[in-house]
């Protein structure tokens, strides 16, 4: 194989090709589309999808089939409990960040529990969780008035913060670069993918296997509950099941960002390419007047598409 | 009349010749026994007569009319059946479902008769109903079963196939002695009624009890067909060996006696566990400790219950003077163990990573480090590289790309950047090439010279004489004899492997 096509078969080359294309077909669609307002408001939604999507992406390297079906109701979670906590109010923003965080670190903490402990799969226990977090949503909502997102939060996230981008644009940057440090340049990071490619081996250089594990799905639940925090200050109040799209999507992105869904292979700036390249998609899909239910099937279809491609293919050749 | 008949059957994985030579002659009305160490052939001979390896060359007769089998199914329908070793048997189905498997009575073409299932069960359980034990029953799950309850479900299932020809390859390995006695009576009926069985044990009290004809096979080869009342078990341990096994080993490698220098690395006084029972040994610094036998008699399991992936029940181990129980490898390995296992893709290689991480994991822990810096992790992984000989061409090309050789060695060099103090060694040279067989084995000899204490287990007896200064054998689960100074023949590591626990 030569260079050139080495090159043009990573992820995150095709991922990159493929954003450009999309832009130029949402331009030659709708005139405009491909504007800086436009793209500045796309990258916003990214970071959204992006910020759940690295939780997703730690789980996912972690192997022995992970993957987090919560994140979705974690981030409605987070939504609502921020606007309580807030409620309008700057100086409510600390305190909302804080009860966001331990909130997601909680689910995460409890699935983490049920796939080591009780050995429950991660798709039946993630999956579970989600049910409880929808059901705990409707007891929420039903006594208390969800709140407001405070003025400087909404700032954070719409306004330019600085070189004329918004706040929550540098706050993605940010997780991307950490993410990159963790995953190559820390012990932790090497570990998780240590983990990810062959469990056994890791217990037997000594890596703390469960705990990493329960480690993986709190990160992932506080990613979520970031994430939710954000969508608050992007949307101006909670409604219900704000986050429900995530749980696909925040897959879809890391699946297409080059990870692996047996574990053990990927990172996180293909998934960022991959999250930029279906908020794309989904602009030009509600550019051509195609409703939310049409867009879920096509991301359903992507999916499928991109396991028959490349997902499935590379985890049984490993 | 000879009930099967092989001539001259042979057969090659790639360029290895499993089996050059075999002929077997099993007459009507007799328990003949197939014997020989591991590797010589014997398995890949079973294999060829249940229809499970396609023979390369060679003819077999069937009631001396030629046959081929083409498979298992072909096999069955030759009159051939098998009760396998490494077991068969669907856990998450009932007993009698397990007997009946290969045949299941069917009615109407198409439904399961579940009468006729149950009585056909019923008639194998009840010949070992008194000595099954506890929990046992036509309707109890196999995968609730103890191991030697399997092994019996296992035995009923061979014997429901009601084959003129049965192969039992170690169908004895976890019963009981008044369970033994049952199969051998139940045998003796067999025989009495003109059926072939071929029978593999390692159990030299066994093969007198039962045998009829023993057949010795070497290094792929037939060398001899004999009468077991005609004959001793020294003599046939003798031709198992072949011509060197009397040979000393000290003469190419070990001395027998290491100058203690003071200290023992590790002790174990009366340790049992899952698949040992009460060992005692100690290693000085500076000794390499053989664990010989047949495999699967306890070794592996000892080393890795001390590396701490699976329960102690009693008894003691002390490593450098200080009381040690590990109940993890993590504990293990900051107690200063190391743990080499035979089985790379399993136990060590993490595969589709880069080479520096495959390295790295023990200084990570021992060092409890955080930040992994390429340029400070590559100068410690080098020189541990070096002292394997390692060929790579990239610390950061994927451990995938390196041959099995290669990759054993990287798994080795993890343990040389902080030196553990006992080593474990777990049939570590399993399926790599020779010059990195003898890296490996210049190696561990220099560590030990610099004062580890070392533990290795062989299946290879080659490498247990050729290296350890003391050799344990191990039969049943406990040691039954220490082979120091001259004892370290050939001929006395086969005797003692094979004779009763």
């Amino acid at each position: 194989m030569t260079a050139v096509t080495t090159f043009f078969k990573q992820p995150l080359v095709v991922a990159l090709i493929l954003i450009v294309a999309l832009l130029y077909l949402g331009q030659s669609l709708s005139p405009g589309f491909a504007s800086a307002d436009q793209i500045l408001r796309l990258l916003i939604v990214a970071s959204l999808l992006g910020i759940v999507a690295a939780g997703q992406n730690v789980v996912i390297l972690g192997g022995r089939e992970g993957i987090d079906l919560s994140v979705g109701g974690i981030v409605s979670l987070s939504a609502i409990i921020a606007g309580n906590v807030m409620n309008g109010a700057d100086g409510g923003i600390l305190p909302a960040v804080l009860a966001c965080l331990a909130a997601g670190a909680f689910f995460g903490f409890l699935n983490g529990l049920g796939v080591t402990l009780l050995r429950i799969p991660p798709l039946v226990m993630t999956l579970g969780m989600l049910g409880v977090l929808q059901g705990l949503l409707v007891v929420i909502r039903q006594g208390i008035p969800s709140g407001r997102a405070a003025p400087g939060l909404s700032a954070f996230v719409t306004q330019p913060f600085a070189l004329g981008i918004p706040g929550i644009i540098w706050l993605w940057i940010a997780i991307g670069l950490l993410m990159a440090f963790m995953l190559n340049r820390t012990v932790f990071g090497h570990r998780i993918y240590a983990i990810g490619s062959n469990e056994h081996a890791a217990y037997m250089t000594g890596v703390p296997v469960r705990l990493m594990r329960v480690g993986l799905f709190m990160i992932s639940g506080m990613f979520a509950a970031i994430a939710g925090l954000c969508l608050l200050g992007y949307s101006g109040s909670s409604f219900a099941n704000v986050g429900e799209q995530y749980m696909l999507s925040s897959i879809i992105a890391v699946v297409f960002g080059g990870t692996s869904l047996a574990g053990g292979k990927g990172g996180y700036t293909g998934t960022m390419a991959g999250a930029l390249l279906l908020v794309i998609l989904q602009g030009i899909l509600t550019t051509v007047n195609i409703d939310e239910s049409g867009r879920q099937m096509v991301f359903g279809a992507t999916l499928l598409l991109l396991m028959l491609f490349y997902g499935r293919g590379r985890a049984m050749r490993a | 009349m000879s009930k099967l008949r092989l001539n001259g059957v042979s057969k090659a994985y790639g360029a290895t010749l499993a089996l050059r030579r075999g002929d077997l002659d099993v007459a009507a009305g007799e328990v003949h026994v197939l014997m020989g160490s591991n590797g010589s052939g014997k398995s890949t001979l079973c294999k060829v007569i249940a229809g499970s390896v396609r023979p390369d060359g060679g003819q077999i007769l069937i009631n001396d009319k030629p046959v081929t089998i083409s498979g298992p199914q072909a096999a069955r329908v030759a009159g051939i059946g098998i009760f396998y070793q490494e077991l068969s048997l669907a856990s998450h189905r009932s007993v009698e479902e397990n007997i009946c498997l290969s045949a299941l009575p069917v009615k109407a073409g198409f439904f399961i008769d579940r009468r006729a299932l149950k009585a056909r069960a019923a008639r194998y359980i009840a010949l070992f109903a008194e000595v099954a034990g506890e929990g046992f029953h036509a309707e109890a799950l196999v995968g609730n079963l103890r191991a030697d309850q399997r092994q019996l479900v296992e035995i009923m299932k061979a014997l429901a196939s009601e084959a003129p020809i049965l192969i039992f390859d170690e169908p004895t390995s976890a019963l009981d002695r008044a369970q033994v006695d049952r199969f051998f009576e139940i045998l003796r009926g067999l025989k009495a009624q003109g059926r072939g069985v071929i029978f593999i044990s390692h159990r030299m009290d066994e093969i007198t009890a039962i045998g009829d004809r023993v057949t010795i096979i070497r290094d792929g080869e037939t060398i001899e067909t004999l009468k077991l009342s005609d004959t001793d078990p020294a003599t046939v341990i003798r031709l198992m060996v072949g011509g060197a096994s009397d040979m000393p080993a000290a003469r190419s490698s070990a001395p027998a006696v290491v100058e203690t220098r003071a200290k023992a690395a590790i002790s174990v006084r009366n340790l049992t566990g899952k698949g040992f029972r009460d060992v005692s040994f100690e290693v000085a610094r500076g000794e390499i400790l053989g664990l010989g036998g047949l495999h699967g008699q306890g070794q592996s399991a000892l080393l890795r219950a001390i590396f701490g992936t699976s329960a102690v029940t009693s008894g003691e181990v002390t490593i450098g003077g200080e009381r040690y129980n590990a109940k993890s490898p993590r504990d293990a390995i900051r107690r200063g163990c190391a743990y080499v296992s035979g089985d790379r893709g399993r136990d060590g290689v993490i595969s589709g990573r880069p080479i520096i991480e495959n390295v790295t994991p023990i200084h990570y822990l021992r060092d409890r480090l955080m930040i992994a810096r390429p340029s400070s992790l590559k100068n410690k992984a080098m020189p541990a590289l070096a002292a394997m000989h390692t060929k790579f061409a990239s610390l950061f090309h994927p451990i995938n790309s390196l041959s099995g050789g290669n990759q054993q060695k990287v798994i080795i060099a993890r343990w040389l950047i902080d030196r553990p103090d006992v080593l474990l060694l777990d049939d570590p040279t399993k399926g790599i090439d020779l010059s990195a067989k003898a890296d490996l084995f210049a190696l561990i000899r220099q560590l030990a010279a610099d004062g580890l204490g070392i533990l290795l287990y062989s299946s290879e007896d080659a490498e247990l004489l050729g290296n350890a200064n003391r050799i344990l054998v191990f039969n049943g689960g406990s040691v039954t004899r220490e082979l120091t100074g001259d004892d370290r023949t050939r001929y006395n590591l086969y005797q003692a492997a094979y004779e009763a626990a």
